[in-house]
């Protein structure tokens, strides 16, 4: 179980490293794609009927939650890529870490954002310690965190082997928070779930639309991350090989 | 197993010729007991001990992270932790022997603030003591499992102490929770919610695994 440093030498030696190079295939034909899938959803929205409550600010659906499963996705895959890092020695799966850490905090930035903005519409005040919003900010502590530790700590193996344990700790924490919730469960004012059904007509479209492209915007700035993190590392190789 | 106890044993004896450890730990949270009284000045004695349960977690995790600093902190003085890297057997022994003195430490600093607490708050502790020792007891193994992975990574960053708050403290909200409900209801007189010690217990658990098994990772130089 133990790191083997020539292991560390090895991968560095590729960068960026098979898996990047095929990730990096797909980011341009990705970007069109986002292009376009923005263009329809910004249409979408625009033409979505105004809720007869809510009035306007009702729109916000069609980003907070989008951003929401970014967030968790971003932070899911940080914590999976270090644990794969810490059994296989793989560095391209370090950058892929850090690079999805960045991407995920973004999101959930955003989200924390727009959700305050959203409450002071409907529930009429700017923040409350909503157990999904308690639970969401402490994640999103959790990975500013890992991020000041990477920070702090220069680019060695060792940092990578640091974070790469924060980020578990932060996984085993999104259900161990969920739980609380669950048990302590001060009521939420967020709604149980957001089935299909529930969603005014002409609603569908433009949330499913925001999926999509959050979604795709995720997983294109996640690449785009990766092959900065990659090119980042590789100068840094150089650098200290021509000194 | 046994180079958790002869971990265990160094760390007690080296705290006993010293005790600075302990002192330290002990009057911050003394500090923090009267900073409480100064920064809630208009409440009554009844409405203060109907707050203590919070306001002593929040004693106990602060000063559980000056502990948890300051025990990795030692280790770097001679590169004590590498040496403590280079032991054989499995690291994660090493771990549990940090761990345990962090634990027995800590342990004997909250339960000299708790006897503070009580008397600046007015608790009467005698007959919340079986249920209150159960949760600090079981809340305090989650603290220290988490933060005896965490500390050795901080203090080694550029950062060093600072760090280990911003690390540990998120972490710490699924132990923080059950805690505080937990000795809200000894404190009142209540029986302790079985959802209270099944969160502590799972949380515990966890922690314990991770740590266990991530701390060979974080002693590799």
């Amino acid at each position: 179980m133990n790191s083997n440093p020539e292991e560390h030498g090895n991968a560095q030696a590729s960068i960026p490293s098979r898996l990047e190079s095929r990730a990096s295939r797909w980011r341009r034909p990705m970007g069109y794609l986002l292009a376009a899938l923005g263009a329809a959803y910004a249409w979408s929205v625009m033409s979505a009927p105004i809720d007869s409550t809510q009035g306007i600010i009702q729109k916000i659906l069609y980003i907070h939650p989008p951003l929401a499963y970014g967030a968790y996705l971003g932070f899911v895959i940080t914590g999976v890529a270090g644990v794969l890092f810490l059994a296989r020695q793989r560095e391209d799966l370090d950058r892929l870490a850090v690079a999805s850490a960045e991407v995920g905090v973004i999101f959930c930035t955003l989200m924390l954002v727009t959700g305050p903005i959203w409450a002071r519409g409907t529930w009429g005040v700017w923040w409350s310690w909503d157990a999904r919003l308690t639970v969401t900010l402490l994640l999103w502590f959790v990975y500013l965190a890992y991020l000041l530790l990477r920070s702090f700590s220069g680019s060695s193996p060792r940092t990578a082997r640091f974070a790469a344990i924060y980020g578990v700790v932060g996984l085993v924490l999104i259900p161990l928070n969920y739980y609380v919730i669950e048990i302590f469960g001060s009521r939420s004012m967020h709604p149980e779930n957001l089935e299909r059904g529930s969603l005014g007509d002409g609603m569908g479209l433009p949330f499913l639309l925001g999926n999509l492209t959050l979604a795709l915007a995720f997983f294109y700035l996640l690449i785009l991350r990766w092959e900065v993190e990659a090119q980042r590392r590789l100068d840094d190789a150089n650098a200290g090989s021509g000194a | 197993m046994n180079v958790a106890l002869a971990i265990l044993w160094k760390d007690l004896v080296s705290e006993w010729r010293s005790r600075d450890r302990v002192m330290a730990m002990l009057v911050f949270s003394i500090l923090v007991a009267v900073v409480f009284y100064f920064a809630l000045p208009m409440l009554r004695p009844e409405e203060l001990s109907a707050l203590a349960p919070g306001l002593l977690w929040t004693a106990y995790l602060f000063s559980a992270l000056l502990g948890l600093n300051r025990s990795f902190a030692l280790e770097l003085e001679n590169d004590a932790l590498a040496g403590l890297a280079l032991a054989p057997g499995n690291r994660g022994w090493i771990f549990l022997g940090k761990a345990a003195a962090n634990w027995v430490l800590i342990s004997i600093v909250q339960i000299l603030t708790a006897g503070v607490f009580a008397l600046f708050y007015g608790i009467d502790l005698v007959p919340a003591l079986p249920g209150l020792a159960t949760v600090v007891g079981l809340g305090t193994v989650g603290i220290c499992a988490a933060g005896t992975l965490l500390a050795p990574m901080a203090v080694r960053t550029g950062f060093r102490e600072v760090l280990l708050p911003v690390l540990l403290l998120p972490a710490l909200f699924p132990i923080l929770a059950g805690a505080v409900e937990g000795s809200g209801a000894a404190v009142a007189g209540r029986p302790i919610p079985f959802a209270a010690l099944q969160l502590l217990l799972v949380t515990d658990g966890i922690y314990l695994i991770v740590a266990f098994l991530g701390f060979d990772y974080v002693l590799d130089e």
